[in-house]
């Protein structure tokens, strides 16, 4: 899963129909995880009432798919936490990188961190 | 998914099996949280089950399960174009740029 701010929304009337019913956000990563591509945004599907400029918690891949507990809907993103608190260690939070892959562009905001 | 701009379609009169009879489409994945600024590098060749047309947005899935509940287990493709984007809307001061 990755953390990452809700930055809008998406609308779509032509989509496929397993996606009537759902709300789909655009989220801007914080961190990403080998990007496939050079975006800086996602599309997730939200069942959990996030809003503009929100953090979230964003899991990607096959157990997206599991999020309201049906796995033939075609989605690879899906929101599942709306952020209320977040506790960082100020001295890993610098580091250029958590680990290999992850590709950061974002310095968490000091009330995140100790 | 990502949201990217249709750019083309893309024939091929040599092709495996996997992929004859599919359209496939040309798209460049929007930067910019969604398009707000000039397109990146790197281009998706999605299968396209809507009908979706050069200068759309559309909305690509990626992933073999995807790929086999939308267009089929034996298509070649992992990407596959599941929405066509009628609105999008950013929020003022989001950190979208």
């Amino acid at each position: 899963m990755i953390l990452g701010r809700v930055v809008g929304e998406v609308w779509a009337t032509r989509k496929d129909t397993r996606l009537e019913r759902s709300k789909l956000l655009v989220v801007r990563p914080h961190g990403w995880y080998e990007p496939r591509f050079a975006t800086d945004h996602l599309v997730a599907v939200d069942d959990v009432h996030a809003g503009g400029g929100d953090d979230v918690v964003v899991c990607l891949g096959q157990p997206a798919r599991w999020s309201r507990g049906e796995e033939n809907v075609p989605v690879d993103a899906a929101v599942m936490a709306v952020v209320d608190r977040i506790d960082m260690d100020a001295q890993a939070a610098q580091a250029s990188h958590a680990a290999p892959g992850i590709r950061r562009r974002w310095t968490p905001p000091s009330r995140w961190t100790r | 998914m990502l949201i990217g701009e249709v750019i083309g379609r893309l024939w091929a009169s040599r092709q495996a099996e996997g992929l004859a009879g599919r359209k496939l489409l040309l798209i460049r994945p929007l930067a910019g949280a969604g398009g707000t600024t000039a397109p990146t590098s790197g281009l998706v060749v999605a299968v396209d089950g809507l009908g979706a047309g050069p200068g759309e947005r559309v909305i690509v899935a990626h992933g073999s399960r995807v790929r086999d509940i939308t267009v089929g287990a034996g298509v070649a493709d992992k990407d596959v174009v599941v929405g066509i984007v009628d609105d999008l809307h950013l929020e003022p001061g989001s950190g979208a740029r």
